[in-house]
């Protein structure tokens, strides 16, 4: 028993600067995220505020113009146009890039990795700038030849919604081209030599045979993109609203109203309580949708 | 018969072929107009007649970057977080991975449980709490600060994955070596880290593209541009919508993302393995 109990605090011995620093850097703001969603601390009150209970939580589920729902609105979206698009493209290429005869296969698939391998920000700032910008910016300078109008594409909701879609599909849809090419590669060719001795056309054997056998292979993939795409912080940001180049749109989804809040208007405590409900949401989603198996073993 | 399919087979080809070119195309799309901006000495991305090949080349603009701006410190303090975090996170992580993965100890399930729902957290909603912890611990605006903030927060990344592969390796080949008289000490280095080595590039691939892109934190805990990093100082670079120089800004963009592109392309073999085993994707 004792030589038991000595294993066991070797193993917590052992483990214990991760935790530690786990604990410090991520559990413990959290925790003190949720103390502070309970205070009406800003930049006013930085020392002496005040408990003042689940008033932030209020004012952003109640009051409809405090933004939280419109964001979530945004959020969710968000969420379903890019995850919808992606999968359909992704679909297309990967299927193509699998044509039979495709003789330079690898070079395209190597080249159509790039946007995947390039650090995201930089991609980001460069589509800003170099794409959209109304001055150098390449669509704009293209846009204005054609229709001889300047268009500020950053300017209003929608097309500001429309851009960041665009620079969102381009930096995510290299990893699911991979994901579904590997997949489709797991699909047993002799499926399709069946089917087409019984005279099923191309799309009714996409339809019938690689969507199903598709489906479980890349499922756990689209979830972690579906994650990736909720969170995604960056490409708004960056796109529509750093400090001092806010480019008029307005476009917000939860996490960037989050970080608005906490560190462009000061409101700390409802800052963190927005926080914790997004936390919240993720939780649900994630036993939603069964992540927790991969804990055992 | 045959003919007409001949030519029905090279039509469909050359359309498939056309359209991976225009898919290619776009994909380098921004990447090529930065390279052709960088280079060009004329300027003229406010004529109205542009090509991707500039009609005057010029380094003048990379010139530039390392010489009028910080970018070699800013390189150096990257250079020092990303060793520092790589270090830190990987000496925290993998001992605890490996402790989670082999033993069994009251408590192991629910540490692992929690894990799993800390990964699903984006650290920028609890940036507010880590800027309030940091400055009561005078952290603030300091190195160490945001490698611990760094470490801390690749630390759940690290420690899942290198379970997740440590779980793939069979317990007979510690057996075996137990058995041939080594230490535990001896079974871990000699035996098991060799085994582990995708799942420890993949690791550390991961922690250095995570500190190498991380901007949002460095420009919150940060002043001054000499204790900036890669990220933000390009961040602090970036024209404007009417200020700034753009050529500057396309040349430094390509110079920092030039060794991730290396790095990229370089453990791409191990990536699908790495990741994969470890069940702990992105």
């Amino acid at each position: 028993m004792n030589g038991k109990r000595k294993s066991y605090l070797k193993s917590w011995m052992i483990s214990s600067p991760a935790l530690i620093l786990i604990g410090l850097i991520v559990v413990f703001p959290i925790l003190y995220t949720f103390y502070i969603s309970l205070t009406n601390m800003n930049t006013y009150h930085w020392f002496n505020y005040d408990i003042i209970g689940l008033k932030n939580y209020a004012r952003a589920v109640t009051v409809f113009d405090s933004g939280f729902l419109e964001a979530l609105g945004n959020t969710i979206l968000w969420t379903a146009v890019n995850m919808a698009m992606q999968l359909v493209i992704a679909f297309v290429i990967a299927n193509f890039l699998n044509v039979p005869g495709l003789r330079l296969r690898n070079v395209y698939k190597t080249i159509l990795m790039f946007p995947w391998a390039m650090p995201g920000y930089v991609s980001i700032l460069l589509w800003k700038t170099g794409m959209f910008n109304s001055q150098f910016g390449l669509l704009t300078q293209w846009m204005e030849q054609l229709s001889g109008q300047m268009i500020r594409w950053l300017q209003n909701d929608v097309s500001a919604f429309i851009c960041c879609t665009v620079v969102n599909l381009w930096l995510a849809l290299p990893f699911m081209i991979m994901i579904m090419d590997g997949g489709l590669k797991s699909i047993d060719r002799s499926y399709y030599e069946s089917a087409t001795l019984d005279g099923a056309g191309p799309i009714r054997q996409a339809v019938s045979i690689t969507v199903p056998c598709l489906k479980p292979v890349i499922g756990p993939s689209v979830m972690i993109t579906l994650f990736t795409t909720f969170k995604q912080f960056d490409v708004i940001y960056l796109m529509t609203q750093q400090v001092g180049a806010q480019t008029g749109a307005h476009i917000h989804t939860v996490i960037t109203y989050a970080y608005e809040n906490a560190f462009i208007t000061n409101n700390y405590g409802y800052s963190s309580a927005i926080s914790v409900m997004i936390f919240l949401m993720l939780i649900v989603f994630a036993q939603l949708t069964g992540r927790r198996k991969e804990a055992d073993a | 018969m045959t003919a007409r399919k001949f030519v029905r087979k090279a039509v469909k080809h050359t359309a498939l072929n056309a359209f991976f070119i225009v898919c290619c195309f776009l994909a380098l799309l921004p990447i090529l107009y930065a390279l052709s901006v960088s280079f060009d000495a004329k300027g003229s991305l406010l004529s109205s007649s542009f090509s991707f090949i500039p009609e005057e080349a010029t380094l003048k603009h990379y010139i530039a970057v390392f010489t009028e701006e910080p970018v070699l410190q800013w390189f150096g303090n990257t250079m020092l977080l990303t060793a520092a975090t790589v270090v830190l996170a990987m000496c925290c992580a993998v001992p605890a991975a490996y402790v989670f993965s082999r033993r069994r100890f009251p408590g192991r399930s629910t540490v692992l449980r929690s894990l799993l729902l800390l990964h699903s957290f984006p650290s920028i909603l609890s940036m507010f709490a880590i800027y309030k912890l940091m400055s009561t611990m005078g952290m603030i605006n300091t190195h160490i600060g945001l490698i611990v903030i760094y470490a801390g927060t690749m630390g759940v990344f690290a420690m899942l994955n290198m379970k997740g592969y440590f779980d793939a390796i069979p317990l007979e080949i510690e057996e075996a070596g137990k058995i041939d008289g080594c230490t535990d000490f001896r079974i871990v280095t000699g035996i098991v880290m060799p085994l582990a080595r995708p799942s420890l590039i993949v690791t550390m691939v991961m922690i250095v593209n995570f500190v190498w892109n991380e901007y949002i934190f460095s420009i919150n805990f940060l002043t001054g541009s000499d204790r900036m990093t890669l990220a933000s100082g390009l961040y602090s670079l970036q024209a404007t919508e009417t200020s700034g120089s753009w050529p500057v800004f396309a040349a430094a963009s390509l110079v920092v993302s030039f060794p991730v592109l290396v790095i990229f392309f370089l453990s791409q073999k191990y990536m699908v393995s790495g990741l994969t085993a470890g069940g702990v994707k992105g």
